[in-house]
């Protein structure tokens, strides 16, 4: 399926294509010839998933620091603070805002598979689903944070939290100091996709930031 | 708590060590916690067995879900990093049992 | 028991962690949509497709959509709402679509 939803088979690219690519495109003609689900639906559920990234987090982030009451909220019941900032996140899956202090830094992985907040973030980054990540930032966390360019100070506690469950986890990282004065919008563009997982923070200015 | 729970064994604070067991099948509880101790961060709530909806089941009745900590130097012999540092997870009652008070941590 | 996908703390070396991000496939997309797409029509749970992806042979072999992929079909042949036989057949024929066969 391209881009447009249409069949282009000639334009499938060159390079090579793992066998399950036309295993689940049999699944999908099949399923639909046998009346279990619709094209439509399909298309709709990809659209679903490329309309949500990041930035829903960094929306939701920033206006946690900008608002306090917000924030509360948003500790206490993330799935309704978010559908707050028009992110719908409805569903069976619960979600919880962990927030990063000044005694403690937060880093979210699912050890078991790859378990995300995606009705709120989107797709999660390959590094997240690796092998590696999965079972090295639990008893490592501190030199895969490095590994990231973070470095948690010794006086700092790390808490790692294994989304094993029906919870999916974000961090609420720490406002930057020397944003005071900047508005909802500056602030989110502070936040990066990596900073919601726990392994960057944000930086007072993009520039300052790894990504 | 995220959800509503009928009748949960355990409270925030407790001391609980995770059970040493071997299942069969599909289970949500990793061996790096099995046999380790711990403390109930929160309740989280009652939620449908995964271990049974793996095989189409209803996973009825519903489990108690805690948040139970962990202390890094109690979960990996040698754990390079600072001795505050600490893990969360998500852990079913029936993976749990009570732990007494001072029982401490095998240092394995 | 040792579960291959059982990953927290596993000894193994895997390295360094690769931070790269792979440009998503219309195939990877696809594996996505129809997983979820099954779910919202209870077809299939997240914890079944959380099994069935544990129980492949080639987990470490595998890449993320690929092992979503071959536990879905795991899955729709297991709940008969496809065989195995007709999903090769027309894997094949697609193929050799592709293929400008």
């Amino acid at each position: 399926m391209s881009e447009n939803g249409h069949d282009h088979p000639h334009e499938e690219p060159q390079h090579e294509r793992s066998p399950w690519a036309a295993r689940i495109r049999a699944i999908e003609e099949l399923l639909e010839e046998r009346g279990v689900f619709t094209k439509e639906e399909v298309e709709a559920q990809v659209e679903y998933m490329e309309a949500r990234t990041y930035e829903n987090g960094a929306r939701i982030v920033a206006r946690a620091w900008v608002d306090p009451a917000f924030k509360e909220r948003l500790l206490s019941d993330t799935k309704a603070a978010a559908a707050e900032l028009g992110v719908d996140a409805s569903g069976t899956i619960e979600f919880a805002t962990i927030e990063n202090t000044d005694e403690v830094h937060n880093v979210i992985v699912c050890t078991l598979c790859s378990c995300y907040p995606r009705a709120i973030l989107g797709r999660p980054p390959d590094w997240y689903k690796s092998f590696a990540y999965r079972s090295r930032v639990v008893v490592e966390p501190r030199e895969v944070l490095r590994e990231f360019g973070l470095v948690v100070p010794e006086n700092k506690r790390v808490a790692v939290h294994d989304s094993s469950a029906d919870l999916r986890y974000l961090v609420l990282p720490q406002r930057p100091e020397g944003t005071e004065g900047m508005g909802e919008e500056e602030l989110a563009a502070l936040v990066t996709r990596d900073s919601l997982i726990g392994t960057d923070v944000p930086h007072s200015t993009r520039e300052a930031s790894r990504v | 708590m995220i959800r509503p729970v009928a009748g949960a064994r355990f409270a925030p604070g407790d001391a609980v060590r995770v059970r040493d067991m071997d299942k069969e099948g599909h289970v949500r509880t990793p061996d790096y916690t099995k046999g380790k101790p711990g403390r109930i961060a929160e309740i989280l709530g009652g939620f449908p067995n995964p271990e049974r909806l793996a095989y189409g089941g209803d996973g009825l009745p519903e489990r108690p879900l805690y948040k139970v900590g962990f202390r890094q130097a109690d979960l990996w012999h040698g754990y390079g990093g600072s001795p505050a540092d600490v893990l969360f997870i998500d852990l079913y009652e029936h993976w749990l049992e009570p732990r007494e008070h001072g029982g401490e941590e095998k240092r394995t | 028991m040792e579960k291959v996908h059982d990953m927290g703390g596993r000894r193994e070396k895997f390295g360094p962690i690769d931070r790269s991000d792979h440009q998503v496939e219309d195939w990877e997309r696809l594996a996505d949509a129809v997983n979820i797409v099954l779910n919202a029509k209870g077809h299939k749970t997240t914890d079944e497709m959380r099994r069935a992806i544990e129980s492949l042979d080639e987990y470490r072999e595998m890449g993320y959509y690929e092992r979503w992929a071959a536990a879905a079909e795991l899955l729709v042949v297991e709940k008969g709402l496809l065989t195995r036989e007709e999903i090769d057949e027309r894997a094949a024929e697609l193929e050799r679509r592709w293929r400008g066969a």
